[in-house]
């Protein structure tokens, strides 16, 4: 019955939950490319805690003024020991990076003068929240003025206005982890590194941080970031780099990660009216007949939902079917590929078959 | 007005870490005893040597035992940060390694001053103020400098290398009561005293320390007292060295 079908299909809707970035990744990746924009460059970075016994290898990657490069991986797979080298806390075994173009076995006071590291190991001085806050800026030079009024920002837009007497060590979890970052955001800065900043925050502070560090690099800042919720990642991040076993084992924007490493699809058929047993039946055998890559991962009445390799395939064929026996879908969604799932398939592959221990996508 | 990098460290290390409790005992202790014991013991002993009372006698020794004070202070600074990770934090900022030595060396010194600034004012009322000329001032004050270097390098030195709080603070401790009841802060050594103590007493770096502040403000400085003072420069030099090859070799992140 020719004319029905494209009526329908016009209506299906594509489930996009996981591209409502707080920042458009195009764009800002594109600027990377630029030598005079970028503030870190990887350059084949190793560091071994004993000789011979590599916790990161070959770790090449660049971060972009104004960029957010998210670091994901297991625990274990080398995240926070890229941090403490990046941050000259360790000396790089081989390799090296640049700070600001400067060789990172080179760097010094002015160089770190320019960034900010939140560690993830909790830090903090004997005196009050607002002291602690105020006492850091003064370690940075801020002027007294200045750090008032920024202490006030901080004490307000992480939420620590209520506990601002008291001791951290006092503190909630939650709490001590947004004095963390509040502190560290007494300084001005180009590069900061966040080494898992959201742990034990509840998703409310989560998104208002993230808002605000994704403000932050609109404005120029740079911005490093080891996170184990990669859904965050994907929100806030311009370009991840997936680390195992101190490989990295790719890297690129968070789409591309999820178009090369998404792996199966969900697609989502809803029908008008019930299917009959029979007509379940006979769209599972036509859909068998016609291709393979698709499991059946829910089957009802009214809804029916596959995964699939080639979702685009599955949508077309279940169009045909439902209007060869004149039954009108209603709607046929195919939800995207989550991050995490990418990480998984990522993560879940040998690493012996990529040679290189790497995946350029960017 | 922009500090130098290593005056903002020492002012950050006055304002953080340290409670007002842990000052008052460190500092309240020496001048509890000073007051008291001093106070006591006048009545049981009529003269030491060239101080004439008892309490003349202790002054003098226990503020060259602020050396101590100021070391011990300025370990628990270093061992805090490293507790509460703040040396990471530190060192991933605008500063030197270096710089961060300085600081609590500095930090010790300070204190030092602190507490012999304490002492003399607790002693003040019960000795009344000594006729001191201006060399034997710089001499004592140079003798508390050298002192606090060897102590607080000594103990810096011990902070960096080990990665227990128990640890560090019971060596600390028992280092501490050692030093200064094993040394002529208290008491003076004479022939009496069984010949192994005479020995440890005198291989106290503590000791030199005393007996030169207790010299000056005896106007009796003499070569010796140089000597004290040469040996003690020497000792702050080595535990200065340790204290920086222990910084080489920090290794950072948690401790217990």
């Amino acid at each position: 019955m020719p004319g029905r079908a494209p009526k329908r299909i016009s209506d299906m809707e594509r489930n996009t939950t996981s591209n409502d970035r707080y920042v458009a990744p195009s764009g800002s990746a594109a600027s990377v490319g630029s030598p005079r924009d970028v503030v870190l460059r990887v350059d084949r970075l190793g560091f071994a805690y004993t000789p011979g016994r590599f916790a990161i290898r070959n770790l090449e990657f660049e971060v972009g003024r104004g960029e957010v490069f998210g670091l994901l991986g297991r625990n274990g797979a080398g995240k926070t020991t890229t941090v403490r080298v990046l941050t000259t806390l360790l000396p790089p075994t081989e390799g090296t990076a640049y700070l600001f173009g400067k060789d990172l076995r080179r760097c010094g006071r002015s160089e770190r003068a320019r960034m900010g590291v939140v560690l993830q190991a909790e830090s903090l001085d004997f005196v009050s929240v607002e002291r602690n806050l105020t006492l850091y800026a003064f370690l940075w030079g801020v002027p007294r003025e200045v750090a008032k009024s920024r202490a006030e920002e901080m004490l307000a837009l992480f939420e620590l206005e209520e506990v601002r007497e008291r001791k951290p060590w006092g503190l909630s979890g939650g709490e001590r982890r947004r004095f963390q970052v509040a502190r560290e955001l007494m300084h001005e800065m180009e590069l900061l590194f966040l080494d898992e900043p959201t742990v034990g925050l509840d998703a409310l502070t989560r998104r208002r941080i993230l808002d605000y560090l994704a403000g932050r690099a609109r404005r120029g800042l740079s911005i490093v970031f080891t996170t184990h919720i990669l859904q965050e990642a994907d929100q806030l991040c311009h370009r991840i780099g997936v680390l195992q076993n101190g490989r990295l084992r790719a890297h690129g924007p968070p789409a591309e990660i999820k178009r090369r490493y998404r792996g199966a699809r969900t697609v989502e058929a809803e029908f008008e009216r019930a299917l009959s047993n029979v007509q379940q039946h006979d769209l599972l055998a036509t859909l068998t007949r016609e291709g393979r890559g698709f499991v059946p991962t829910a089957v009802d009445a009214g809804v029916i939902a596959f995964r699939a390799d080639n979702a685009e395939d599955l949508v077309a064929q279940i169009s045909r079917w439902a209007h060869a026996i004149d039954v009108d879908v209603v709607r046929i969604s195919v939800r995207e590929a989550t991050l995490e799932e990418a990480f998984v398939n990522l993560v879940s592959e040998d690493p012996a078959a990529d040679s290189a221990g790497r995946s350029e996508l960017a | 007005m922009k500090l130098p990098p290593v005056v903002r460290l020492v002012v950050r290390n006055f304002a953080a870490n340290l409670d007002p409790i842990t000052l008052l005992v460190m500092f309240g202790q020496p001048a509890f005893l000073i007051a008291i014991l001093g106070t006591m013991f006048n009545q049981l002993i009529p003269t030491v040597g060239a101080s004439g009372s008892y309490i003349a006698f202790l002054v003098p020794g226990m503020i060259a035992s602020q050396m101590i004070t100021g070391a011990v202070l300025s370990g628990r600074v270093f061992w805090l940060d490293r507790r509460w990770a703040m040396v990471e934090q530190i060192f991933s900022g605008p500063y030197l390694r270096a710089e961060y030595l300085a600081a609590l060396l500095l930090t010790a010194l300070l204190f030092s001053l602190v507490g012999v600034g304490i002492m003399v004012l607790v002693a003040l009322p019960l000795v009344g103020l000594p006729a001191l000329s201006l060399f034997e001032l710089g001499a004592i004050l140079g003798t508390i400098a050298l002192g606090s270097l060897f102590f607080g390098g000594l103990l810096i030195a011990l902070g960096g290398r080990i990665r227990s709080a128990n640890l560090y603070f019971t060596i600390q401790s028992l280092l501490q009561y050692f030093l200064i009841f094993i040394s002529t802060v208290y008491y003076p050594v004479s022939s009496r005293t069984p010949e192994v103590l005479r020995a440890i007493v005198y291989a106290n770096p503590l000791t030199y320390a005393a007996n030169t502040v207790r010299d000056a403000f005896t106007n009796r400085f003499g070569s010796g007292d140089l000597l004290a003072g040469a040996v003690l420069a020497s000792l702050a030099a080595v535990a200065f060295g340790l204290a920086i090859a222990s910084f080489r070799r920090l290794e950072l992140g948690p401790v217990q």
